[in-house]
């Protein structure tokens, strides 16, 4: 079914759909929600400006996905200063957020930190692959569609990524 | 022959196409050594998708920036939303509240745009200021006239920050109709 951009129940429909996936896809970059929420607006008023018409709903996904990792490495290029400054300030100790987390949430934070190093490790054509593909569930086509590249080309990234994720992992529990 | 891994990786996703797939499951049932491969490639993704996100945190302004976007462009929008400048002002957010200090210009010199040397030509003190590091600024070619400053107040309010208000180049503001 086509989708119209500026038409208002189209916009919704696909907003409705894709909302979650674009935020999620974003986080995954920048790691901030509030970045990610802004940069997932920011798709969203770039599509309905746009004013497009997609033969389908997918289509109008895989363009928006295509924005949204665009905005979000572009935010990472344009701000790596100061991300690096509040990475500093956040690695500052913090009584009052230790004293906060339960240990499940400090146990469930550092493996978010452990995965999270293991992905920002990998080569930026491996990274978004398995990403799009663990953390969004897409399938290798609309990887395939999004990234521009052929199915062939994601199955062997998306092994790739395994393998080297696989290895990243393993290595750090072996440190304990 | 044992599966070659890739293959066995496609065969997770469910992405091998057929003979392939069958044959692989027929494999798997007599191979040990497979099964535990394919074990082992299963629990890295499973540890992967462990640092996801919950759902509830994601969508939680779901309905509020779809609102937004719904009255910017669809309800002939008496107010353009300004949600959006957050982007120009979270960073101080996660260093702590206290910390930011955001200055908002009000007129004119909202249309100087963003960068050093131009709001050093202009404003040479602030240029020194916004240079630290912990010290953003609102601008944006879409003008902040549409609000009140009342309405910046709360919102800035809203978000944790401590505002701290310096009024340049000052033109009178409008009051948005009513
Ligand atoms: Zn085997």
């Amino acid at each position: 079914m086509e989708i119209k951009s500026t038409d208002r129940d189209d916009f919704r429909r696909v907003y409705d759909a894709d909302y979650h996936l674009l935020v999620q896809v974003i986080m995954h970059i920048v790691y901030n929600l509030e970045i990610a929420e802004d940069l997932t607006q920011e798709a969203f008023e770039r599509f309905y400006v746009k004013n497009m018409t997609f033969p389908s709903e997918d289509d109008a996904r895989y363009w928006l996905i295509r924005v949204a990792k665009n905005l979000a490495l572009n935010h990472i290029r344009r701000n790596k200063r100061e991300i690096e400054m509040v990475e500093k300030v956040k690695r500052m100790p913090s009584a009052a957020a230790d004293e906060r987390d339960g240990a499940s949430e400090a146990i469930e934070r550092e493996n978010r930190e452990e995965v999270r190093r293991a992905i920002d490790a990998l080569p930026e054509n491996l990274r978004m692959v398995i990403q799009l593909k663990e953390f969004s569930g897409l399938d290798y086509k609309s990887i395939s569609k999004v990234l521009g590249i052929s199915e062939t080309n994601v199955k062997v990234r998306v092994f790739r990524a395994r393998k080297k994720l696989e290895e990243a992992l393993r290595g750090e529990e072996d440190v304990y | 022959m044992c599966i070659d891994a890739q293959m066995l990786s496609a065969y997770l996703d469910g992405e091998l196409a057929e003979p392939y797939r069958t044959q692989v499951k027929e494999h798997l049932e007599h191979c040990p050594a497979c099964r535990r491969h394919l074990e082992d490639m299963k629990a890295v993704g499973d540890r992967i998708r462990s640092a996801e996100y919950p759902d509830e945190l994601l969508d939680r302004n779901k309905d509020r920036i779809f609102a937004l976007l719904d009255s910017k462009y669809f309800q002939n929008g008496r107010k353009v939303s300004f949600i959006r400048r957050r982007l120009e002002i979270s960073i101080p957010s996660l260093v702590t509240a206290a910390a930011a200090v955001v200055f908002i210009f009000i007129g004119s010199f909202m249309f100087f745009g963003t960068s050093g040397e131009q709001t050093g030509e202009i404003l040479p003190s602030f240029a020194v200021q916004a240079g630290s590091g912990s010290v953003r600024y609102v601008s944006d070619e879409a003008s902040l006239d549409n609000f009140t400053l009342e309405e910046i107040l709360h919102y800035l309010d809203s978000k944790g920050y401590n505002v701290d208000i310096s009024i340049k180049g000052l033109q009178p503001l409008e009051t948005p109709a009513e």
